[in-house]
């Protein structure tokens, strides 16, 4: 089960869970972190106030995994720069579904949201892997893929078993049929780097 | 100019790329202001200028959303958990129109009609992004 709510708060289900499972790297505990006021960063990130998105020190890290080193990923910014982010026992990872570190690869692109450390390090409270949600429009349809128009580009959606789709506001359903050429959709999915094409894990179409 | 603390809006927010990016955001450009980046706390608002208005009616959800041209600032809050993101506009979206009656909750609480578009910089400041939505009250 998603311990996530629909509107991405993290549950306190969610939050004793992480602390108490083992980590997902292996031993990953960043210790001697001064600016989480002499906690590490695992203790930090389970501690009730640090996983409040709005604290003042938070950082964002945005584009391309050039090389994973034990638990850091090195990442490339889309306008130049070098971050290197941190993965902890408490990182939560997603990458078409909520998921492990282990699926990350060199080439994702990230978006990652997390704590600056004094080594230089994001120590990751969330990271997010090839993650858009694209302003569409739907320009062809077919059996396991739909093709879209993103701004000039065209780009191809994979169909996936557990796609949903929403329908003029609406709640998500598994049903698809009502998908037409021509329609506004928004799409939350996963970018595929090998192929440039899109994983679609949500599609919303409007009036 | 500094957030404050004025009620201007509710209702939902999206989240959009724009700038430098990677995969299909490298192609966004930087939106309707020519500054927008994906890394910084940007957002996009449906009245941003006349012609952005044309675009995304608000109106016809009945919003009647008021002009905030670019360079405009805001403080938006998560309804439930109280995380806020000072943000500058940089763009105009999102079409709201589309999306007329759409709700998003949290606590049994709903806020309806998209009239707000984050950078995955700032939307992740309040929220996940893998939730797509969020329910806000904007503030100026």
């Amino acid at each position: 089960m998603n311990a996530r709510n629909t509107t991405g708060v993290p549950s306190e289900g969610m939050r004793r869970r992480r602390f108490l499972t083992a980590a997902a790297l292996g031993g990953a505990t960043i210790v001697g972190a001064s600016a989480l006021g002499g906690l590490d960063a695992d203790a930090a990130f389970a501690a009730e106030p640090s996983l409040d998105p709005a604290i003042a020190r938070s950082s964002f890290v945005e584009g391309r995994i050039t090389g994973i080193t034990g638990s850091v990923l090195e990442v490339a910014g889309s306008s130049g720069g070098h971050a290197r982010v941190q993965m902890t026992n408490v990182t939560s990872v997603w990458k078409v579904r909520p998921t492990t570190a282990d699926v990350i690869e060199v080439g994702d692109g990230l978006y990652a949201r997390g704590v600056p450390m004094p080594d230089g390090t994001v120590a990751a409270d969330a990271v997010w892997v090839n993650i858009v949600n694209l302003d569409t429009t739907i320009r062809g349809i077919a059996k396991n893929r739909v093709h879209l128009a993103h701004g000039q580009h065209e780009v191809v959606g994979n169909i996936l078993a557990d796609t949903g789709a929403s329908y003029a506001g609406r709640g998500l359903t598994s049903d698809l049929s009502r998908l037409r050429i021509g329609q506004s959709a928004q799409v939350l999915g996963a970018w595929r780097p090998s192929d440039d094409s899109v994983d679609v894990v949500r599609i919303s179409v409007g009036h | 100019m500094a957030c404050g603390s004025t009620s201007l809006w509710a209702g939902e927010t999206s989240w959009f790329c724009c700038g430098n990016s990677w995969g299909p955001c490298g192609s966004a450009g930087g939106g309707a202001c020519g500054n927008c980046q994906s890394s910084a706390h940007h957002g996009a608002w449906p009245n941003a200028s006349a012609a952005c208005f044309s675009i995304t009616r608000p109106d016809l959800c009945g919003e009647n959303i008021p002009r905030r041209g670019c360079g405009s600032v805001m403080n938006v809050r998560h309804q439930c958990s109280g995380a806020t993101v000072c943000i500058t506009i940089t763009d105009c979206g999102p079409r709201t129109k589309d999306w007329c009656g759409e709700a998003t909750c949290c606590n049994g609480a709903c806020r309806t009609n998209r009239v707000l578009d984050l950078t995955p910089a700032a939307f992740s400041a309040i929220g996940n992004l893998s939730s797509g939505k969020l329910p806000v009250y904007i503030y100026e």
